[in-house]
């Protein structure tokens, strides 16, 4: 089987995984514990205004139709509207206001780790049992035992008491650009589109507002939560990237580019690094998946209101359509993930495919 | 009420959950002559319900405070429900920021118009008042059900009457600037401000009233219809409607409904308005200043029959506002902001703010360090960041500690203000389900000052009575007297007369009356259970806990399924009878609930005579 072959099949299974999964929402939903129409009246309601949820939910239809008309609104993108948590307000609404949120936080809480993650671990791998590896790897380990939300409210701590100099002899708030709190939604205004072309059927953006001290204090402002969100990728990063390391490099083919005379540092970046990604793939698109969930405490913590707080609000307070919604979303999103992890595999690993 | 947001949600899925909730099979019923005694008072709080309503003129308010006090008593003595605490809510404000004080009905109920703020200290640039919100639910008044919304929808709109800073009583005119009332106390005469803008031009005249009523009674989207058609009570006409479910296997069903444009609200002339009731409502111009029943252009909102609407109810609900308050909308960005911009054609005096701007947070973490950072002028603050050490006030006439509190983490000291609610949280039961030597033990161990100083840092005031004290009916003095007499044991765990009550009902250590407290996601309530629980060991009551999503807890109480449960009640205006409906025992019955009982879940009723 070719490679790409190889690929396809796994795209064309992502479909019935897709199925399952939301069918299994639907059992859970609609039949689990949570009255969604309870939950819509709130304690001092009739009865007349119960049957009239129950028709616009839909709930009073035959279980089957229900069934086919679920699936068919999620797949045509019909994503209905919250009724609790942001009454009236669609879902798709809601996306377009709390997603670019949660992408840029989760866009740093990927990036920061990979960007000192994987080199610390390298250098640890390449120089195994000295005292940047010691220090690299225990620092590591500690900051892996660290929880998320406590690790959260601890920065908050340390960094609104730096204002006017604190503890660590700099200011948070004037450092870089001046920012007048550590929480909040990030300014996410700072690339606009203004103007738009239609060719055809196509609209192409002309106008482009682009503000780069905006792009600075979106950068700042989600910087802390983004290093406590992606602090466990970090630390798991580094560990592995360090064993990958000492594994190729022990390896026969190493040797044998050894003994071929080839120089160390085509060694190292064509042979060794490359061969290494292959077992860290999987740690950073698992780690992405994680992101979603965990995400939840660090937003709340910081009051960035992005999806993860959504759907926690959604979830506790029994809004069923949104919940049910935004759980789709996350499906696809990890769906998209799994295809992109083999689409990367497909291309790192020649691999891939025989077998 | 609020709902609280942290926790997870292991209510149900954890093993201990709902079975146990609704085994009715093995639990003593009023009719077994066996069973332990259920309820004895239930008859004599009927019989006051309805000495209330059968004297409701104006010079008839002994009788109706003397009945208000009996349905108290028959409460405490069937120990159907115990009040537990009445919030104190408490305000701090940095010293450039100034807004007159606040009364006992909740910052909600306060417009800020008179609020300002010192633009030339050296912490404010702006001309804003920054609050920090929960997040909200809606913009629609008669949508609106949390303290949130109303927060912001309070700016906005305006009714005929209002609640001056919230006082409970500073009750005055807002749109209206005469009130007549008929001999009969039936027919209401309002004779409303001429030249009010909206703020989308156009004037206030008597017909947007009878639109916004009808809205209130008539729409969908309505969640107070019962406001206007039952507490406030204005005549309307019903007709039996057949409902045909849409789903194959349901029954047509016959179903009351309000006739369309029925409801006896009428312009009589562009600034006179008419109102008649079905009967005499004492508090009906208190009920007038809730929210709901603000003033709205006619026809602005096209959900009842025969308007079309400039602006969708969706719109209306989250983006487009329309009122003639001090201030009119700017934005709000869901769980985000919102934002209010002074209204330069306001009735009243303008306001001096140029904004009011709510920053939406609701983690105490987040909050700290927003108060901390100087960034909200005007706060509260969470109870773990709390030390009550540090306030420094003095009791004002009103009742209210007036002072300072300081140093905050950030070394500045703020004003304090310290309100007495009109709030009740309680727990309660339901009687077929709990025998009531096991209602009176929970009494006999509950102290309730030893629970307000260990789960809320002294910032509450233990409750005895379901009505709080600032609007109890016989006065202060009547109070203190109600207080005295408690006769469970007041502020101390009394642990020999809790046995001696069980072992009475033969209930024993060795053979416990089994039971769950279901509690929503409040650590004051789960904190209460523990506490509880721990004390009553050993005395005949096994107590069991269980948590519950604030909503399921209502779905399940409305079913009769919930045995011992905590909720919490806030007074939207100032009348007892607006907390004490909810104990008339026919109305406490569950099998009819939420159709045609509205009350406690406490099915009380089988303690009446007539039901044997």
């Amino acid at each position: 089987m070719s490679r790409w072959r190889y690929f396809f099949k796994r795209l064309l299974l992502s479909i019935p995984v897709l199925f399952l999964v939301m069918t299994l929402i639907f059992v859970i939903l609609r039949m689990g514990p949570l009255d969604p129409v309870a939950a819509i009246l709130g304690p001092d309601a009739g009865a007349a205004s119960g049957n009239r949820i129950r028709e616009q939910l839909g709930l009073n239809q035959p279980l089957w139709k229900q069934y086919v008309d679920y699936m068919w609104s999620l797949l045509t993108f019909d994503l209905g509207q919250s009724w609790v948590v942001q009454e009236n307000r669609k879902v798709t609404t809601l996306l377009r206001i709390f997603g670019p949120r949660t992408l840029w936080l989760g866009f740093w809480a990927i990036l920061l780790p990979l960007f000192v993650g994987i080199p610390l671990g390298f250098y640890g791998g390449l120089n195994p049992n000295s005292w940047g590896d010691y220090l690299a790897s225990s620092g590591g380990i500690i900051w892996l035992a660290m929880p998320n939300f406590w690790l959260s409210i601890m920065l908050l701590m340390v960094l609104r008491r730096s204002d006017g100099g604190g503890l660590f002899g700099f200011d948070w708030y004037t450092f870089g650009p001046n920012t007048e709190s550590i929480i909040g939604s990030p300014p996410l205004d700072f690339f606009v589109l203004t103007d738009w072309a239609s060719l055809g059927v196509l609209s192409v953006p002309t106008g482009v507002n682009f503000d780069p001290t905006g792009l600075f204090v979106a950068i700042k402002v989600i910087l802390p939560p983004a290093i406590v969100l992606g602090s466990a990728s970090m630390a798991t990063e580094l560990r592995i990237g360090r064993t990958a390391i000492l594994e190729t490099i022990n390896s026969n083919y190493v040797e044998t580019a050894k003994a071929k005379g080839l120089p160390s540092r085509v060694i190292v970046w064509k042979h060794v690094f490359r061969n290494a990604m292959i077992p860290l793939l999987p740690v950073i698109t698992t780690e992405a998946f994680l992101l979603i969930g965990g995400s939840v405490i660090v937003e709340v913590i910081f009051n960035i209101n992005g999806i993860g707080a959504l759907f926690f609000q959604a979830a506790t307070q029994g809004d069923l359509p949104l919940a049910g919604a935004l759980l789709f979303i996350f499906t696809l999103i990890i769906i998209g993930l799994n295809i992109l992890q083999d689409l990367l595999y497909t291309i790192l690993d020649p691999r891939v495919g025989y077998d | 009420m609020a709902v609280a947001g942290c926790g997870q949600g292991n209510g149900n899925g954890d093993g201990n959950g709902n079975g146990d909730g609704n085994g009715n099979g093995d639990d003593p019923t009023a009719t077994e002559m066996e069973g332990p005694v259920l309820a004895t008072e239930a008859q004599k709080a009927q019989d006051a319900w309805e000495k209330y309503q059968n004297n409701q003129a104006p010079d008839q308010e002994e009788a109706r405070n003397e009945a208000f006090v009996t349905v108290e008593e028959a409460v405490r003595d069937d120990m159907v429900l115990l009040p537990l605490y009445h919030r104190l809510g408490e305000r701090f404000s940095y010293d450039w920021a100034s807004v007159p004080k606040r009364g006992s009905l909740g910052s909600h109920r306060q417009q800020l118009q008179n609020a300002t703020v010192d633009t030339s200290s050296d912490q404010k640039s702006e001309n804003v008042l920054n609050l920090r919100n929960a997040p909200m639910s809606s913009l629609d008044p008669i949508q609106s059900t949390d303290t949130a919304s109303g927060i912001v929808i309070g700016q906005m709109y305006e009714n005929l009457t209002n609640y001056k800073n919230g006082i409970a009583t500073q009750l005055e005119n807002q749109l209206a600037t005469e009130v007549e009332v008929s001999d009969d106390l039936l027919t209401y005469t309002f004779t409303l401000e001429e030249g009010v803008e909206y703020h989308k031009g156009g004037e206030v005249t008597a017909a947007d009233f009878v639109y916004a009523f009808r809205r209130l009674a008539e729409s969908p989207n309505s969640q107070r219809a019962n406001f206007v058609l039952d507490e406030l009570g204005v005549e309307h006409e019903t007709e039996t409607v057949t409902v045909t479910p849409t789903a194959e296997d349901g029954e047509p069903s016959e179903e009351e409904r309000l006739v369309p444009g029925s409801l006896a609200v009428e312009a009589t002339g562009e600034y006179t308005l008419e109102m008649t009731l079905m009967s005499p409502q004492p508090f009906a111009l208190d009920i007038l200043a809730y929210d709901s029943f603000a003033a709205i252009p006619e026809g602005y909102v096209g959900d009842v029959e025969g308007y079309d609407g400039e602006v969708t109810q969706d719109e209306f609900s989250t983006s487009v506002a329309n009122g003639c308050g001090p201030f009119q909308l700017n934005e709000w960005v869901p769980d985000d902001h919102a934002q209010v911009d002074r209204f330069d054609n306001y009735h009243g005096s303008t306001a001096e703010l140029d904004s009011v701007h709510w920053q939406i947070i609701s983690d105490d973490n987040a909050y700290w360090t927003a108060i901390n950072e100087r960034n909200l002028d005007v706060f509260g603050i969470p109870t773990t960041f709390y030390n009550p050490d540090n306030v420094e006030a003095e009791q004002d006439d009103l009742g209210r500690q007036v002072g300072t509190y300081g140093p905050l983490e950030n070394g500045d000291t703020v004003n304090y203000l310290g309100v007495p609610e009109l709030t009740t949280f309680y727990v309660a039961w339901n009687v077929p389900q709990a025998p009531k030597a096991v209602r009176q033990a929970v009494a006999y161990v509950t102290d309730h000052q030893q629970l307000i100083d260990e789960v809320f840092k002294g910032r509450g005031q233990p409750a005895f009575s379901f009505t709080p004290p600032g609007m109890w009916p016989t006065g202060t003095d009547g109070y203190n007297e109600w207080v005295e007499n408690w006769p469970y044991a007041r502020n101390e765990t009394d642990r020999e007369s809790a046995t001696q009550v069980l072992n009475e009902a033969g209930f024993t250590s060795d053979d416990p009356f089994e039971i769950t407290l279901t509690t929503y996601d409040s650590e004051v309530f789960q904190q209460f259970g523990q506490i509880t629980r721990d004390k009553l060991s050993g005395t005949g009551v096994s107590l069991n806990l269980e948590k519950a999503p604030f909503n399921t807890l209502i779905s399940r109480g409305q079913s009769g399924e919930l045995a011992f449960y905590s909720l919490g009640w806030i007074w939207s205006w100032v009348s007892p009878a607006y907390g004490l409906f909810g104990f008339e025992p026919k109305n406490t019955d569950t099998s009819t609930m939420p159709a045609e009982t509205n009350g406690y879940y406490l099915d009380w009723q089988v303690g009446l005579e007539d039901e044997g």
